[in-house]
């Protein structure tokens, strides 16, 4: 961030959301583009309570869901001539409905963070959760509810049929949200948000009520999340139970996490790489939840600063001109480190598959045979032996490439 | 003219009485000491003034308005600020941050969503002026929960003292520090909190009749004595509940 202006992030970010599209022009590849930039608005949505509140939420799909409910009903709406208005709005509704549920729940799920507030937020989703189910007018049952987003007045003779129709409304929103969220972070409020995550007790004593300072936070992390909703009531047309469960809940926590909570951009990593694994790797294969749960644990355990957090950690080599002497020690880790991913993978994928031959990486596994089954085993664990031995050099030389000069010594 | 003045308060936690009908005023401008042993209730009697305790009874005015029982928050609003005992920042911010939040609420930002920070200068300038103040300047981007003691306590001191506000309350200011750190930082204390009222709990009799102009002797959740420090040197009943021992001891 150092080494950049604040304003070409920013003007990079909307080449990126402008250009995405052009140079992935696939079916595949723009749906992949709707479901990322979705993904990024949900969450940093999270973000402005997790990361930057200090409020630890298991249910933050409900603003997500509930505006993503009102958009389609709003589609509907449109659709019955009941109302006059271009669909280009519709993410608006989600973001209307997504605060005022942050203003009821959040009126008393605020008033204190830590255990109670992810036990409230944790009850409040599975209650909403499952009114959806039982109230099936509003909610459509296990079905849900879906809509056309090809009514109302055109928009410049647009009528949105077209995925990168949609794909460009959105990413007019997602931009917006962005620099919101983003400009939000530099106000009182959000810098308070901070405050009290750091030290809740504290900002009483300069003024501040710890829980309306929450309260803020989270009808602000409502809202941007029922945008989400909005816009994912537009992508898809359709919305049911399944995107305001706590398994939405908890894909957008791991999203927010693996991405890097301390950072503003963590979120988005996280969103970009977790929609990557989620539609390309579950082509390849039936266990990518599984890789998913691993790299989780790896993220908690190695990394707990996230993807951000470790880009991150580089910034003083970087400004120092140091990062030649990490690229040795980084391949002597990352080669072996790679191989014995990709050989744990091939052991799971064996095990997992019931065809003789596995196909990975243009070798063809013979899975009867035990040898397959010993060599790879025996690589994987030169490998990890490998690792383990490098581990050392590496930390070295991290600590040279770190380290500060003599002369910058005081 | 007395800027904050308690009646009878009382304080118990389930059986056990803290505070037992404490009533004590202090004068606009006056710096005011409060010494007594461990377990006195002198920190307790802090709580109790800026509202993170209740009281049981009994009645706590600051310029003429009851405090008692009013959250914390409504009560630095008026103008009273106070530091702690144990280190009490905002460690995962920079230094800088923590002073301008500080800031915000007397600078009438309060909630606000709509105002940028970096084009706030005024704001920004007066927090580089506390900066200076405390001699964290040179620190401003520092993370501060990776600074050194002294210069945590500096902070915390600039917290409390940020927002100007009249009636400052410092609890063991100079507590686990180095006779020279004490002594700069009771410097900067007489510096920042000029004109104004100061209330301060401290262990350090030097620091205490060098500041103070009046003192409170608190013991077991009464003030047995309160006047000017050569009067409380000579009080016998001070003498025989405190100082004695304090002295024979050191």
């Amino acid at each position: 961030m150092l080494l950049l202006k604040k304003s070409s992030i920013w003007i990079a970010f909307l080449i990126a959301l402008v250009t995405l599209p052009q140079l992935f022009d696939s079916i595949l590849a723009v749906s992949i583009l709707n479901q990322m930039t979705i993904a990024i608005v949900f969450a940093l949505s999270y973000n402005m309570l997790l990361g930057q509140g200090g409020m630890l939420s298991f249910g933050h799909a409900v603003y997500f869901g509930l505006g993503g409910f009102l958009s389609v009903h709003a589609l509907l709406l449109i659709e019955y001539e009941t109302m006059v208005f271009s669909i280009l709005w519709i993410p608006l509704i989600g973001g209307l409905f997504g605060l005022l549920a942050g203003l009821f729940i959040g009126s008393f799920s605020t008033h204190k963070a830590g255990t109670v507030f992810a036990m409230i937020s944790l009850g409040i989703g599975e209650l909403i959760a499952a009114s959806s189910l039982i109230f099936s007018s509003f909610f459509g049952g296990e079905a849900g509810i879906s809509g056309d987003r090809t009514f109302g007045p055109l928009f410049f003779g647009i009528d949105f049929a077209q995925n990168l129709e949609i794909y460009y409304l959105a990413a007019f929103w997602v931009f917006l949200a962005t620099l919101f969220m983003y400009l939000f972070t530099q106000t009182p409020a959000g810098r308070m948000a901070n405050a009290v995550r750091d030290n809740p007790e504290r900002a009483e004593f300069i003024g501040y009520s710890a829980r309306r300072v929450r309260f803020i936070s989270f009808c602000a992390a409502g809202m941007f999340a029922g945008i989400a909703g909005g816009l994912f009531a537009l992508n898809y047309e359709f919305i049911t139970e399944e995107n305001l469960n706590a398994a939405t809940s908890g894909r957008v926590l791991l999203m927010a996490y693996i991405g890097g909570l301390g950072y503003f951009i963590g979120p988005i990593i996280g969103a970009v790489v977790l929609t990557l694994m989620n539609s390309l790797l579950s082509n390849y294969s039936e266990l990518w939840m599984l890789y998913l749960g691993i790299m989780f644990l790896l993220t908690v355990m190695f990394l707990p600063r996230g993807f951000a957090g470790f880009i991150m950690m580089h910034q003083v080599a970087w400004v120092r001109g140091n990062m030649k002497m990490l690229i040795k020690p980084y391949t002597l880790t990352g080669v072996p480190a790679a191989l014995f991913a990709l050989c744990t993978i091939a052991l799971i994928e064996m095990s997992h598959t019931e065809e003789e031959v596995f196909h990975f990486l243009g070798l063809e596994l013979n899975t009867a045979s035990s040898a397959t089954w010993i060599i790879t085993t025996v690589i994987a664990a030169a490998a990890f032996y490998a690792v383990r031995k490098s581990l050392h050099q590496l930390s070295e030389a991290w600590d040279t490439a770190n380290a500060i000069p003599k002369e910058e010594r005081a | 003219m007395s800027i904050l003045s308690l009646k009878d308060v009382q304080k118990n936690f389930g059986e056990t009485e803290i505070i037992r009908g404490l009533s004590l005023d202090v004068a606009a401008g006056e710096k005011h000491a409060i010494i007594g042993p461990n377990g006195a209730g002198k920190s307790t009697l802090f709580h109790l003034i800026s509202g993170r305790y209740k009281v049981s009874s009994g009645s706590i005015k600051f310029k003429q308005e009851e405090i008692q029982n009013k959250p914390p928050y409504e009560i630095a609003r008026l103008g009273l600020a106070r530091s702690f005992q144990v280190t009490n920042i905002f460690p995962r911010m920079n230094v800088f941050e923590n002073i301008r939040c500080a800031l915000f609420w007397s600078k009438g930002y309060r909630y606000s969503f709509w105002h940028l920070l970096g084009r706030q200068s005024e704001l920004n300038d007066e927090a580089m002026h506390v900066l200076e103040q405390i001699g964290l300047k040179d620190k401003a981007l520092y993370p501060s929960g990776e600074l050194g003691y002294a210069q945590q306590r500096a902070l915390e001191l600039g917290i409390a003292i940020a927002s100007g506000a009249e009636l400052i309350m410092l609890d063991e200011p100079v507590a686990g520090m180095s006779h020279s750190e004490a002594q700069s930082s009771v410097e900067l204390i007489r510096k920042i909190t000029e004109g104004k009222t100061l209330i301060m709990v401290e262990h350090d009799m030097n620091i205490v009749f060098d500041v103070a102009d009046r003192i409170s002797v608190l013991v077991y959740g009464e003030i047995i004595a309160t006047d000017k420090p050569e009067n409380i040197r000579a009080n016998l009943k001070v003498q025989e509940a405190y100082l004695g021992e304090v002295i024979t001891s050191a």
